[in-house]
């Protein structure tokens, strides 16, 4: 025995044993959040649960577990929805008071656009005090029909109110600039100009305000009745509600259809009820915007650091403190560049833009408050190691006899560079811009103080001139995490939606990482054979 | 030829741009330091005066205020005259006399915010209040003072003057002390209640209260101090204060008429509870006023080894500035304590700076904790009470006779007896701030000893920011540490198994684990804290046996292995124990799962939590320092990992050839060979694995509860540095004091790492080097 240890096999063992546990982590993490994040939108079984004092509880189960201090005794948590109704969306049942537990072939759950899901019977239409029974095929027409309605009221909402407003911010700002100037003929009669502009606008405002107001009258019109579980009616209007379908009716393919619309719609559509309900699509949206920002910033910072490292630089005093510096760029907290950017991009250099440029705006900022191009620029700073990294490896990778071949040509330096180094080494350029891209969208902490806000108003992109909208605050898939996870109202319902956007921005970050390892392995093969 | 020597230009100008860009990492990191430092500095700044003016003034002055933007300042002087004086021009803007005076004078005046109580020699107390309103005509504004004259109340029956005078008031309520110069402490207090019936009632009190001092006096102290008027100064102040008396009767006398003690200060609070009467004998009485009919003596507190001279408030009315007659200027307040009858004793919390002649009066700042004290001998100091720092030092030459503060604090007045008003402007922005109240025990208003404190933030307007930086510096320090404690010997060993014994099949695993350094922190974090700390608080007893079942089961897979050499050898080779332990390690988890509640009933008796309480005296918070250093040790382990598994395998080859040569099994070339040639490796591997884990912030924000608390307690939370900048800096007003400091917070992270890594990345290159040489 003394021999084996002696010899180490059991401390070999033991060293395995270590990287199995990484294994083993990495495994789970990934496994835990697929499962978690997969699963939301596959509809769930509604469930009546009978209870010994007569209490009837209608939902979807979700999750049994042993009742802390009692030996043997489960609980039920159940989702009983109707927020509105019963106040909050969960119960808790134990195991032992439940008398009966079916699963009702016509219990519906409505999915509203406030206040939750809503589970129940459907009763009939609404007219004044009568019900009329309603078919699921008229309810569906309806149901179409309120969706174009939405659609109308959502257009005048954000597309032409948002317009007029957008336009009448326009010409106040451009009201007070003239008032900035000494008031000569010209510039009262470009006042007097805008000031009927804005005039004329308020009137188109005022219109589209009836108009809405009409919209919305006609939208509650049409009310529904659904009867709950503990047999008192509700009244819903038609318009409230976004789908209607009865989970225990459905067969496994129209599952699978009303899953991948409600991932599609996820990922396509704005975020509800503070974020708890609806898609994600601002926060892809920033998320993307912000990295494409930042690697325009980056590659070239980083490609010059990393050429001037390998191919300029001997190894003197100043290449060896720009490889410190690179080395401290990749290990300073990225809260101390989000402080950085903060202190420097955002007071510094935007307060003085704002100054120079947007004087009519002040004291509101324009440039001197958080935004998507302060928020990126802060990042590109904090990425550039990654660049530089896989540019050296990619620049110390091309062969000195392709550079000597370049020289003996008569090329100089640079067009050695140029010419012959990098387009070799792009490969190792865009896989570091891809890391770098990873490596960007997963960071949070320093764009919480830089320009990541929890509901922006507007894309950073729009069809207003200039389109791109660099000032803009925006959304962020890891601050999205962050906030609906730790800072809702309503964590215990927003948790799933975090663990699909957990999954969302976790694919993002995999896909990126092995893009860059795809990028390398096969952009190097084909410019290897194309240099020959 | 025309073409080649372009060609060199661009050659020449291309050298230079790529030297520039690639410097600029280095511009890029010196700004990073300067900018965060030039947003520090200014709290290493002293205060300082930005601009001196005076103006004269025509008779004794008693007391004085200015407007918020110092532009329109008060006198009131003995004959009941207020004067109104533009700061701007030194114009008189307004004269107003206050009424009912009829020729007699005011000695003494109480300052309440708008409030003023004057007194006077006849035993008349009047309340007036003068409040400033703005008005804006265009871009200028213009601002008008009013005077209103709320009431008057005779002090006593007698026709005794009033030396002294201490008053505060609300809407309902208004209590006053005034001491006379026949040597009596007279209580007046009104208040307005609502009756049953819903009526207005409105009682009036007065009451003689000198005994509850003179009985105490008499007792403990024979022979009476002499009073002040013995310094010349105090005299000529005294004249000023008793005013028309003094000039009628020599000083002896008025120390003959006083029965035993005297009175030389006064201060109630704004709670209108306790009154304090400073005595020449260096005593503090604390008189207990709320009941207004039965006051009683609460305690007396020798404060001084001289007299006491002068007593006043600061912000917030909690602590009491006591200045005696040998220039002493000492902070009091009520602390906790046991051993009084009471709970609470006066304490002696800050000591300053000493004046050379006697303290005479005591101005509290209206927008911290700050305070003026002025001597006898014309010294003005400028002090900071938390700070115990004396921020700034005037003089005028004469004794000053009033002081105010502009309620910005950005400006302070004084008058002196030589008939002038001083008006200083003031740069003093974080009067707070000094080495000691950042890494220092300070102690604070409320607390009973002095400790490190961060709480930035409080519900009231008088509340007094407490930014001590060590209870985040502590907590980073325990978060960091946990984290090693896990993530170390887990990336280590992992690197040295796959650099050495990792089959070559099998070493796609890699950037499995490369992978999962690019794990965006918020998903950790997110998984910590809403995940991993509810689970582990439900099954903590599985996580505690947990460790023990894993190595079991490594000990199991060994005698497996060595002992079923039929089934293994058809498959296995050196090189994947990784995979074989797999099975195992997932058995050992669920067995340690399933056997947690046994655990938990047979030897933690029941129930985890309570077990910790009595046993170990621990309290378990859901989000604590485990879940932390699992999560960051998430991050951190491949960050080791890959550092340390690059070192090991380039070792070179020639050294492990000699050392296998030599008959070591690879266990012991490993051990004996590769670790201490790769250990500059390893050791920059723990440097930049402990630079990651001191400045992450979405984990540590995620998973622990925030509470800035100091305790190494492993099942309680803690605040970081890092986490605290990402929560207070959205709310900290650019330019504050909390702004700064949390760039400061920074700027210390930023320090830390840069060390750590600069050294990380030398110690990498002198390897590099060493191994080219091998």
């Amino acid at each position: 025995m003394r021999e084996i240890f002696k010899k180490g096999n059991p401390y070999i063992w033991l060293t395995a044993s270590a990287l199995t546990v990484c294994l083993l982590m990495i495994c789970g993490v990934i496994v835990l959040i697929m499962m978690n994040g997969f699963g939301i939108f596959w509809p769930r079984k509604i469930v009546k649960i009978t209870l010994h004092n007569g209490t009837v509880a209608l939902g979807e189960i979700v999750k049994k577990e042993p009742i802390p201090y009692q030996k043997d005794s489960y609980r039920t948590k159940i989702k009983i929805g109707n927020r509105d109704v019963y106040g909050s969306d969960f119960t808790w049942i134990a195991n032992a008071d439940i008398v009966s537990l079916h699963f009702p072939i016509d219990a519906v759950v409505f999915e509203r656009r406030e206040w939750g899901n809503l589970y129940g019977f459907l009763k009939g239409f609404r007219q004044g005090e009568t019900i009329k029974p309603l078919q699921h095929d008229t309810l569906m027409i309806l149901l179409a029909e309120s969706r174009g309605l939405y659609k109308k009221i959502r257009y005048i909402e954000k597309k032409e109110i948002g317009n007029i407003n957008y336009l009448m911010e326009k010409y106040r700002l451009e009201l007070k600039r003239l008032m900035m100037f000494p008031p000569t003929e010209k510039i009262r009669k470009k006042t007097v100009a805008l000031n009927a502009k804005i005039d004329g606008l308020e009137k188109v405002y005022q219109e589209r305000e009836i108009l809405l107001n009409n919209l919305y009258k006609e939208a509650k019109e049409k009310e529904i009745v659904v009867l709950l579980a503990d047999g008192q009616d509700k009244i819903v209007p038609i318009f409230q509600i976004i789908r209607v379908y009865a989970p225990n009716k459905m067969g496994f393919f129209s599952k699978l259809v009303f899953y991948l619309t409600k991932f599609w719609e996820f990922i396509w559509s704005e975020p509800r009820e503070a974020n708890t309900e609806g898609g994600i699509f601002p926060a892809i949206f920033g998320t993307v915007m912000m990295v494409i920002i930042m690697s325009i910033a980056v590659v070239p910072l980083g490609v010059l650091t990393a050429v001037y490292l390998k191919e300029y630089a001997s190894d003197n005093m100043i290449a060896r403190i720009v490889r410190i510096s690179v080395s401290n760029l990749a290990g300073v907290p990225s809260i101390v560049f989000g402080i950085f950017g903060l202190g420097f991009f955002i007071y510094f250099v935007g307060g003085n833009v704002d100054k120079f440029f947007f004087p009519e705006a002040l004291p509101a900022p324009t440039f001197g408050t958080g935004g998507i191009l302060w928020a990126s620029l802060t990042l590109a700073l904090l990425t550039v190691p990654v660049v530089v990294v896989a540019t050296e490896e990619a620049l110390s990778s091309v062969p000195i006899s392709l550079r000597e071949g370049s020289y003996a040509l008569g090329a100089t330096k640079i067009e050695t560079l140029w010419r012959v180094v990098i387009p070799q080494a792009t490969p190792g350029i865009l896989t570091g811009m891809i890391l770098s891209m990873a490596r960007a969208s997963g960071e949070v902490a320093p764009l919480m103080i830089t320009g990541v806000v929890k509901l922006a108003p507007s894309l950073p992109i729009d069809s207003h001139f200039p389109y791109i909208h660099l000032e803009r605050k925006f959304m962020h898939l890891g601050f999205h995490i962050y906030d609906v996870g730790f800072q809702s109202p309503n964590v215990e319902a927003a948790i799933p939606m975090v663990y699909t956007t957990t999954l969302v921005l976790l694919i993002t970050v995999l896909t990126l990482n092995l893009a860059a390892i795809v990028v390398r392995n096969k952009l190097k093969k084909w410019y290897s054979t194309r240099a020959i | 030829m025309k073409s080649l020597k372009r060609r060199r230009y661009a050659d020449r100008a291309a050298h230079w741009v790529i030297t520039l860009g690639g410097t600029a990492t280095v511009l890029v990191i010196l700004a990073l330091f300067i900018f965060i430092f030039l947003e520090v500095y200014p709290l290493l700044q002293d205060a300082r005066i930005t601009k001196e003016t005076t103006h004269s003034v025509h008779g004794k002055v008693i007391s004085m205020g200015v407007d918020d933007h110092q532009e329109v300042a008060y006198i009131i002087y003995n004959n009941g005259v207020i004067e109104f004086i533009s700061l701007k021009s030194g114009a008189l803007l307004k004269k107003h006399h206050v009424s009912g005076l009829d020729g007699s004078v005011i000695t003494s005046a109480d300052k309440d915010h708008d409030r003023l109580v004057l007194a006077t020699n006849d035993g008349k107390v009047f309340t007036i209040s003068i409040s400033f309103s703005e008005s804006f005509a265009g871009d200028s504004r213009a601002v008008t003072p009013e005077v209103l004259e709320e009431k008057k109340v005779k002090a006593s029956k007698l026709k005794a003057g009033i030396l002294n005078v201490t008053s505060r008031g609300d809407d309902s309520t208004d209590v006053t002390a005034v001491y006379t110069n026949d040597g009596h402490l007279i209580l007046i207090a009104s208040e307005t209640g609502k009756t049953p019936l819903d009526n207005e009632e409105k009682k009036e009190f007065q009451k003689d209260i000198t005994g509850l001092f003179v009985a105490h006096s008499i007792n403990q102290n024979t022979a009476s101090v002499p009073y002040l008027l013995q310094t010349e100064g105090i005299e000529r102040r005294e004249k000023a204060k008793a005013g028309m008396q003094t000039a009628d009767n020599s000083s002896g006398d008025l120390t003959e008429q006083r029965t035993g003690t005297e009175i030389t200060s006064l201060a109630l609070d704004l709670f209108m509870e306790n009154l304090y009467i400073g005595t020449p004998s260096g005593d503090v009485f604390h008189i207990d006023v709320r009941d207004r009919e039965n006051p009683y003596l609460v305690e007396k507190v020798k404060v001084s080894e001289s007299a006491v001279t002068a007593l006043g408030f600061l912000l917030g009315d909690v602590s009491l500035v006591v200045g005696d007659a040998s220039g002493g200027v000492n902070v009091w307040m009520q602390v906790r304590d046991d051993r009084s009858s009471w709970g609470w004793a006066l304490k002696k919390v800050h000591i300053l700076r000493s004046h050379k002649a006697p303290v005479i009066a005591v101005a509290p700042s209206m927008r911290d904790k700050g305070f003026l004290t002025a001597a006898t001998d014309g010294t003005i100091y400028l002090n900071h009470a938390t700070s115990e720092q004396t921020l700034l030092r005037f003089k005028t030459g004469y004794t000053p006779v009033a002081l105010a503060f502009s309620p910005k604090a950005n400006g302070i007045f004084v008058a002196d007896t030589n008939n002038r008003l001083f008006q200083w402007r003031i740069f003093n922005p974080h009067p707070e701030i000094t080495v000691k109240t950042l890494f220092g025990r300070v102690w604070y208003e409320g607390y009973e000893k002095p400790e490190f404190v961060w709480q930035s933030t409080g519900g009231t307007d008088d509340f007094e920011p407490k930014l001590s930086l060590v209870p985040l510096i502590f907590g980073t320090i325990k978060g960091t540490l946990y984290t090693l404690v896990i993530a170390v010997p887990i990336g280590i060993f992992a690197a040295l198994y796959t650099s050495q014994f990792l089959h070559n099949s099998l070493k796609i695993i890699k950037p499995v684990i490369e992978i999962m350094a690019a794990l965006p922190s918020v998903i950790l974090g997110f998984l910590a804290g809403l995940w991993l700390a509810p689970l582990m608080e439900r099954m903590f007893p599985a996580i505690i046996i947990m460790p023990f079942f894993i190595t079991l089961s490594i000990g199991i897979a060994l005698v497996v292995w060595k002992y079923l050499p039929v089934i293994g050898k058809g498959w296995y080779r050196h090189g994947t124990e990784v995979l074989v332990l797999i099975p195992f390690i997932i058995g050992a988890i669920v067995v340690s799962i399933q056997l947690g509640g046994v655990f938990e009933t047979n030897i933690l008796r029941g129930d985890y939590r309570e077990w910790f309480s009595r046993v170990l005296g621990l309290k378990y918070d859901q989000r604590n320092a485990v879940v932390v250093g699992i999560a960051m040790g998430f991050a951190v382990i491949p960050l080791i990992f890959t550092i340390s598994e690059d070192a090991m395998s380039n070792v070179p080859k020639s050294l492990i050839s000699a050392s296998l040569a030599l008959g070591a099994t690879p266990w012991q070339t490993a051990v004996r060979v590769i670790l201490p040639t790769a250990s500059p490796g390893i050791f920059s591997a723990i440097m930049i694995g402990f630079g990651r884990a001191v400045g992450e912030t979405m984990i540590v924000l995620m998973a622990t509860g925030n509470t800035p608390i100091m305790e190494w307690n492993l099942f309680n939370g803690f605040r970081a540095l890092s986490a605290n900048i990402a929560v207070e800096i959205p709310e900290a007003p650019f330019g504050g004091t909390l702004y700064r400091v949390l760039f400061l917070a920074s700027l210390l992270l930023f320090v830390t790492t840069f060390i750590v890594n600069t050294l990380a990345e030398t110690v990498r290159r002198r390897m590099r080097l060493k191994y080219n040489k091998l």
